[in-house]
């Protein structure tokens, strides 16, 4: 029973579909003797026991070399002048903010006061300056209504030609 | 704190270093001499060990890479030495006859895993005598972990082919 269990892990085996623990265990069966044993697992049987007697063997190694002290963390201290380009980048940036928000501020100011000050307040003046205004548009759209009428007439004028009236 | 670290994650992995570097490199000093090296390394870089989530896999990958160096740096007779490493310590075994036939079936299996491809033999140790998940063999060989998947499998048919020719059965 147990050697057909072992059978079938090693068919896995051979197909690199193993679990560690599962490879453990062959490594395990294959490290003692089994008299019966079936062809195909003989087949194997050196291998494991190559993998065991590596697993176990253990070398002589000579004794550690002295280390040298462990490096230590270096810290680079780093002056602040390194960085002047850095430092004269972020002043002119403020320096060109500051100036857009005053300019921003100041032209904020003559719109508010030309508002306070100025002639729309004044519904007389306001509405002399419209009626202008309006009179302008007006002189301009009858100048092209004249227009419109001459053009009429030679309309009339070529229908009467024509004989169409 | 990195002398702690190093005393108990790294100096305790030693051995698996120096077998690692004795299998690539065959050579019983040179394997010592790239284990002392790899500690040094990694002794020297006392920042990275304590990033680090897995100390065995990158001491290994440190070892691998250095071997791999001295392979390139001088060529490598490395047959002979393989052949000194199969004089393995005998198993527990009665009789002279039977630990000599024991020697000589494990000197096969050795000759037959170490004319795999570098890879190949890298992988089947990691896995089979190391014992190293998938990913940590991952991060060991920077490979894709399919791709040491795919590697196992193709090493372990090898080998069984390789066995079945030379029909080494156990004793």
């Amino acid at each position: 029973m147990e050697y057909k269990k072992i059978s079938a892990l090693l068919e896995k085996y051979w197909e690199g579909e193993t679990s560690l623990e599962e490879e453990a265990l062959l490594r395990r069966f294959f490290s003692t003797a089994h008299p019966d044993m079936p062809d195909d697992l003989k087949e194997a049987m050196p291998l494991f026991q190559f993998f065991h007697e590596e697993e176990v063997t253990v070398y002589e190694l000579p004794p550690l070399k002295e280390f040298p002290p462990a490096p230590e963390m270096k810290v680079v201290t780093m002056s602040p002048l390194q960085h002047w380009m850095k430092y004269a980048a972020v002043l002119l940036m403020a320096i060109g903010i500051g100036y857009a928000m005053k300019q921003q501020q100041r032209q904020e100011r003559v719109v508010a006061a030309a508002w306070q000050h100025g002639d729309i307040e004044d519904p007389q003046r306001a509405f002399d300056e419209t009626k202008k205004a309006l009179q302008l548009l007006a002189r301009n759209l009858n100048k092209g209504t004249d227009k419109m009428q001459k053009l009429s007439y030679f309309n009339e004028a070529t229908d009467k030609i024509e004989g169409k009236n | 704190m990195s002398l702690e670290l190093f005393l108990t994650q790294v100096i305790p992995v030693r051995q698996k270093l120096y077998r690692f570097a004795f299998r690539l490199l065959g050579n019983e000093e040179d394997a010592q001499d790239i284990t002392q090296d790899a500690l040094m390394k990694v002794w020297s870089m006392p920042e990275k060990m304590k990033e680090l989530q897995n100390m065995e896999a990158w001491c290994m990958r440190i070892t691998r890479n250095l071997a791999l160096d001295k392979i390139k740096s001088k060529k490598y007779r490395m047959a002979d030495e393989l052949d000194r490493a199969g004089e393995m310590p005998a198993l527990q075994q009665h009789s002279p006859h039977a630990v000599a036939e024991q020697n000589d079936v494990m000197q096969k299996v050795r000759r037959v895993i170490g004319s795999l491809p570098e890879k190949y033999q890298t992988i089947i140790q990691l896995r089979d005598i190391d014992g190293y998940a998938y990913q940590e063999i991952a991060d060991i060989l920077e490979l894709d972990m399919n791709e040491v998947k795919v590697n196992l499998h193709r090493a372990r048919k090898m080998v069984r082919e390789k066995l079945q020719n030379l029909q080494v059965y156990g004793v």
